[in-house]
């Protein structure tokens, strides 16, 4: 039926960087490739609710299935980065997936689905400089289901957050509160609250809506 | 229904990057393509603005083509035309267009210049015509169903254009209601060559009956032949009874008793529209099709007289006599009616047995089969369809400068376009015993709908899930509503799991086992799959959170580890265990420890434990508990100490006892049971007759078809396997002996002169002669095949045992006066009535399986109700009979 339109189950741009076989091999190997990629997966996703939304797209009275999952892991951490494999016992159920699963939701993320060269020992793991997927190094936003800000920015949030906590951790309980000079006059006295509120907690509300905005907008991001 | 409004967010910025891509390849295939494909290209896209006016400017560049261009042109109307069906129209006008004589003075296509006189050179229209029929004879050839009717509805327009005589048109319909006299025609050929014939029909009979009021001679004759076509098509609908009753999604367990409403039959619907059309002596045709080349100068051509065409057997079905045991028999599927589920009002979508319905349900199904390769372009051209439908089927969308309050709808129609999708979607996803694709195809396909349009479509989700939930208590039958929570728990985790549980709230009431609350019960546990238990209850009415309403369980799923509890019995050895395990030990000395671990337990022990259970319990749980972080910490633990959990699992009682340690020890979470059920049969610890057994020893609270079914497909599945292999390595052998003897002779010739001839290899003997891993394979199908027989007699076995000896409630439920009680029943009524039905579905979804060993079976299973006259033995019998086509 690809003459009217082109079919979602075709192997897209995707690529493993650091695969050693050429071009001509890669495409032959994908054409009967029973391995996908997944991405943009949440950190929190498991292994079982991939299992469940895959087997969907299992064919078991033709000898298929979900063969295993192999969850994508940060580096050093041991933990899920965001992708995984997933790798059936025929081609057919690898296509389906592309078709029916690929840019649908898991876990209320858009999960996306490339057809994969196969699983290599090593490639479970995460590749960016900070040991999740390279995706997530310079990520600008934020995006509670895969850690928050992307690694770079996370170092930039985590030395800004170390800031904050060591500004005042003089502050004694009961101590002196700087009045602010004396009334200039009585007239114009304004409200004491105001300044101190603000010097307080800069822009705490601003800073949390514009968090909200920015994951709102990554929900739909593939 | 509540939808999520994804607007913008589906183009991230990793979209775009693919977009250029996209765009980028684009370029790159228009570089390489050649004119031919352009052509077609062209050809394709016609009408997607403006059919009218790309009409001239599209005829004008297909006249100015070559001679050798016309099989390119001719290619492209045959993919527009079975691949478009919604346009068909537009293209009967294009080559209508190009028929006409004046039109062809100038084009390049034709004879020579100088041609003999009185020679006039044949249209482009009709060497397109020519080389179109080629394709269609080609279609019929190879038995392309969908290709070939959509052929035939282009031929209709084509004939009612005059282009086609309307002889030859009504012989071709003939050829295919002749299938229907076919000596034991099966109900998937005769019903596609039947819809050939009614949809022809519907198009072009128009035609035949206007020309036979004008009275010519040959149209007397056509008048008689479409009233005995209809007659014919009416008459092999109604010889269908027993395939009807069995697979109606509302029908109960009183044969032959079939509900009137909720459900329309295709064949059905086809030949009551055919019928309403044939009484108002056909003159609705253009108000139910388009007919753009009405308004076109009308001129005088030839007509074409279609070759006439035999619609050639099955292949399958010559080959149907290699028989069973040798289960070679391909697995041929879609012989069933096709029942699909009403949801909404005839004036709010069409009634499908009316002319007008029909066409627009035909149309609905061969789009969403047509695309099913791309989803999202499906929902696009889904959306669009009212363009291509007369003027008033569809109403407006609100703000579309069409809707202005004068409008005057078309009588009976004004459908609403949402919802006539919506519920021809799901009655696809819905038909039994399977539907046409995947499931998930579907629900993916109303998640596209969605996204395209939230503020139209969800409404009409909303709607079909509340009628689809009413019909649970009308006896639904419980594939399809199992089929209802699945899509509903899919559909839900894509919009947010916003559904408004407190309409069902008064519900709770109900029995536990009552089909509504089997549905939320299962909705909410898919659901939970798919996302996880908190997420899900915060979405639930505080009532259906309570654990006491039983719709949720009191906590998230997760292991059971019995030995937990260092005051539980046998703590101290389910340690040993558990640690000897943990540092990985390897198997052999996991295998002595436990040995050592016996003897210890047989002499201290209490008399009451066996140490050999002992120790498979021990074992197997703390394997399942170093198993229970992951699916991928399951299969680690399983693959490395395969060989324990052989030599745990070496009788069938013990295979038995493992089955119950996993169930106990993932008794909150049916996924795992399922998973790990699975991978024991996968790993051939367990056989699938051995989980059959267990199924059935279990079935007090409700049969597990879940598990069941997982069973049979793999003991299925092993035998595709295996033969695939044979195949294969046949396939192999064959090549090797074939180079063997090339080399032998060429061998031979050189060799000749030197050796005598006796010594040498002689290739014959090899040929006879399979590798010894053909014969290792051979031995493995057979034994599958033999693994498979008796998984299916164990299941109908247990199917008999639990309907009839064992259970009073079973025989009850299924007499007429017990369904008109329903409203009342109780949890185990409902148990007995459910299991019934998976009878039924076992039937009818296994049937070919079932028949490739009907005669072994039927000795095997039903000997002991041979002389039975009891209503169940009856009931059972005869379902038996009607699913493997005795009766």
């Amino acid at each position: 039926m690809a003459a009217v339109v082109t079919p979602l189950d075709q192997p897209s741009n995707y690529k493993d960087s650091q695969a050693r076989v050429d071009r001509q091999k890669q495409h032959d190997l994908l054409q009967k490739s029973t391995t996908l990629y997944i991405g943009n997966l949440s950190f929190y996703t498991t292994e079982e609710q991939i299992h469940d939304v895959f087997s969907k797209c299992a064919n078991p009275e033709d000898g298929g299935g979900v063969k295993r999952i192999i969850m994508g892991l940060d580096r050093h951490t041991r933990t899920p980065c965001g992708f995984c494999f997933v790798e059936f016992y025929t081609h057919a159920e690898a296509l389906a997936s592309m078709r029916y699963v690929s840019g649908t939701k898991l876990d209320e993320r858009i999960i996306r689905c490339d057809l994969d060269l196969g699983y290599r020992e090593g490639r479970q793991f995460g590749r960016g400089k900070s040991g999740g997927q390279v995706r997530d190094e310079h990520r600008q936003d934020y995006d509670p289901g895969r850690g928050g800000w992307g690694a770079q920015a996370q170092k930039l949030e985590i030395e800004r957050r170390r800031q904050v906590e060591e500004r005042y951790a003089d502050v004694e309980v009961g101590g002196p509160v700087a009045a602010g000079g004396e009334e200039w006059k009585q007239i114009h006295a304004v409200p004491v609250e105001s300044p101190l509120k603000r010097g307080r907690s800069p822009d705490v509300e601003d800073d949390s809506s514009r968090q909200r905005a920015r994951v709102d907008e990554d929900t739909g991001r593939m | 229904m509540s939808y999520e409004r994804h607007g913008g967010g589906f183009s991230g910025g990793g979209r775009r990057r693919r977009r250029d891509d996209y765009d980028n390849y684009e370029h790159r295939r228009e570089a390489q393509e050649s004119p031919d494909q352009k052509l077609k290209a062209a050809i394709i896209k016609f009408g997607e603005v403006d059919a009218e006016q790309e009409l001239p400017q599209l005829a004008a560049k297909l006249h100015s083509q070559e001679l050798s261009s016309v099989p390119a042109i001719a290619e492209g109307f045959r993919l527009a035309v079975t691949e478009q069906p919604y346009k068909i129209p537009s293209y009967a006008a294009l080559l209508y267009d190009l028929s006409i004589p004046a039109n062809n003075m100038n084009h390049a296509v034709g004879g020579e210049d100088d041609e003999p006189a009185g020679f006039t050179k044949p249209s482009l229209g009709r060497l397109i015509l020519d080389d179109f029929w080629k394709g269609f004879q080609a279609y019929l050839d190879k038995l392309a169903w969908r290709e070939t009717r959509l052929c035939i509805h282009f031929f209709a327009h084509l004939t009612v254009t005059n282009l086609i005589s309307p002889q030859s048109m009504l012989g071709l319909l003939q050829s295919f209601t002749a299938v229907l006299d076919e000596f034991g025609v099966s109900n998937g050929r005769a019903k596609r060559a039947a819809r050939c014939a009614v949809e022809g029909l519907m198009r072009a009979c128009a035609l035949f009956l206007a020309c036979y009021s004008a009275g010519r001679v040959l149209k007397e004759h056509s008048a008689s032949a479409v009233i005995e076509m209809i007659a014919s098509v009416q008459a092999y609908n109604d010889s269908v009874v027993a395939a009807k009753w069995l697979v109606h999604p509302l029908a109960n367990l009183q044969f032959p008793k079939i509900p009137v409403d909720h459900a329309d039959e295709i064949l059905d619907c086809a030949v009551a529209a055919l019928k309403t059309l044939d009484l108002s002596d056909f003159v609705d045709v253009s108000s139910i099709f388009p007919q753009p080349y009405a308004s076109m100068s009308t001129s005088t051509i030839v007509p074409f007289d279609l070759p006439s065409v035999l619609v050639p057997p099955e292949v399958i079905e010559l080959e149907v006599l290699s028989t069973e045991s040798s289960g070679d028999a391909p697995i041929k599927k879609e012989e069933w009616p096709e029942y699909m589920l009403s949801l909404f009002d005839n004036d709010v979508t069409p009634d499908p047995k009316s002319p007008a319905g029909y066409a627009v349900r035909s149309d609905i199904i061969d789009i969403v089969e047509i695309f099913e390769v791309n989803r999202k372009e499906c929902a696009r051209i889904l959306v669009e369809y009212p363009k291509w439908s007369v003027k008033g089927t569809f109403k407006p969308r609100p703000g579309d400068p069409t809707d202005s309050p004068d409008r005057i709808p078309l009588l009976g129609r004004d459908w609403q376009l949402e919802s006539t999708l919506i519920e021809t979607i799901l009655g696809a996803q819905f038909l039994l015993p399977e539907s046409p694709a995947k499931p998930i195809y579907y629900t993916a396909l109303i998640t596209e709908l969605c996204k395209l349009s939230p503020p139209t479509v969800g409404p009409a989700v909303g709607k079909s899930i509340r009628k689809l939930y009413a019909y649970c208590a009308d006896g639904l039958d419980p594939e399809v509503l199992r089929r209802f929570a699945e899509w509903f728990s899919v559909h839900m985790s894509n919009f947010g799991f916003q559904w408004v549980w407190k309409e069902w709230v008064p519900d709770l009431a109900l029995p536990a086992q009552h089909p509504k609350r089997i549905f939320a019960h299962r909705a909410l546990e898919l659901e939970v799959r798919l996302s996880y238990y908190d997420r899900v209850l915060k979405t639930l009415p505080q009532q259906f959170q309570e654990p006491s309403a039983g719709a949720m369980p009191d906590q998230a799923p997760g292991p059971t580890y019995e030995y937990e509890d260092p005051s539980s019995p046998h703590y101290d050895a389910a340690q040993g265990v558990l640690n000897q395990l943990r540092s990985r030990t390897k198997p052999e000395d996991v295998l002595v420890y436990l040995d050592t671990l016996k003897n210890t337990l047989s002499e201290t022990a209490d008399v009451s434990d066996d140490p050999d259970t002992v120790v498979r319990s021990v074992t197997i749980q703390s394997l399942l508990h170093i198993g229970a972080r992951s699916f991928s910490h399951f299969l680690n633990a399983v693959e490395r100490y395969l060989i324990v959990l052989r030599a745990l699992s070496g009788s069938p009682e013990a295979k038995i006892h493992v089955l119950e340690l996993v169930s106990s020890f993932w008794q909150r979470s049916r996924q795992m049971v399922g998973i790990v059920f699975d991978k024991l049969m996968q790993y051939q610890i367990v056989e699938p007759a051995d989980v059959v057994a267990w199924v059935f020893a279990h079935n007090a609270g409700g049969l597990n078809w879940d598990l069941l079914r997982g069973a049979i497909d793999k003991a299925n599945g092993r035998v595709v396997v295996a033969r695939r292999r044979v195949a294969t390595l046949r396939k192999e052998d064959d090549d090797a002996h074939a180079r063997a003897k090339a080399n032998a002779n060429g061998g031979a010739d050189a060799a000749a002169m030197e050796v005598d001839a006796e010594t040498m290899h002689d290739p014959q003997v090899t040929q006879s002669e399979d590798s010894p891993q053909l014969v290792s394979a051979l031995k493995a199908y057979a034994a599958v095949t033999r693994e498979q027989k008796s998984t299916l007699a164990r299941v109908l076995e247990g199917f008999i045992h639990a309907l009839r000896s064992s259970s009073d409630t079973a025989r009850r439920v299924i007499t007429a006066d017990a369904w008109d009680g329903h409203a009342s029943w109780t949890d185990e009524e409902w148990v007995a009535w459910r299991t019934w039905m998976w009878y039924k579905h076992f039937c009818r979804v296994y049937s070919p399986y079932l028949r490739s060993f009907v005669t072994t079976l039927t000795v095997v299973s039903f000997s002991s109700l041979e002389t039975a006259t009891d209503d169940a033995a009856v009931l059972l019998k005869r379902i038996w009979r009607m699913s493997t086509g005795q009766e």
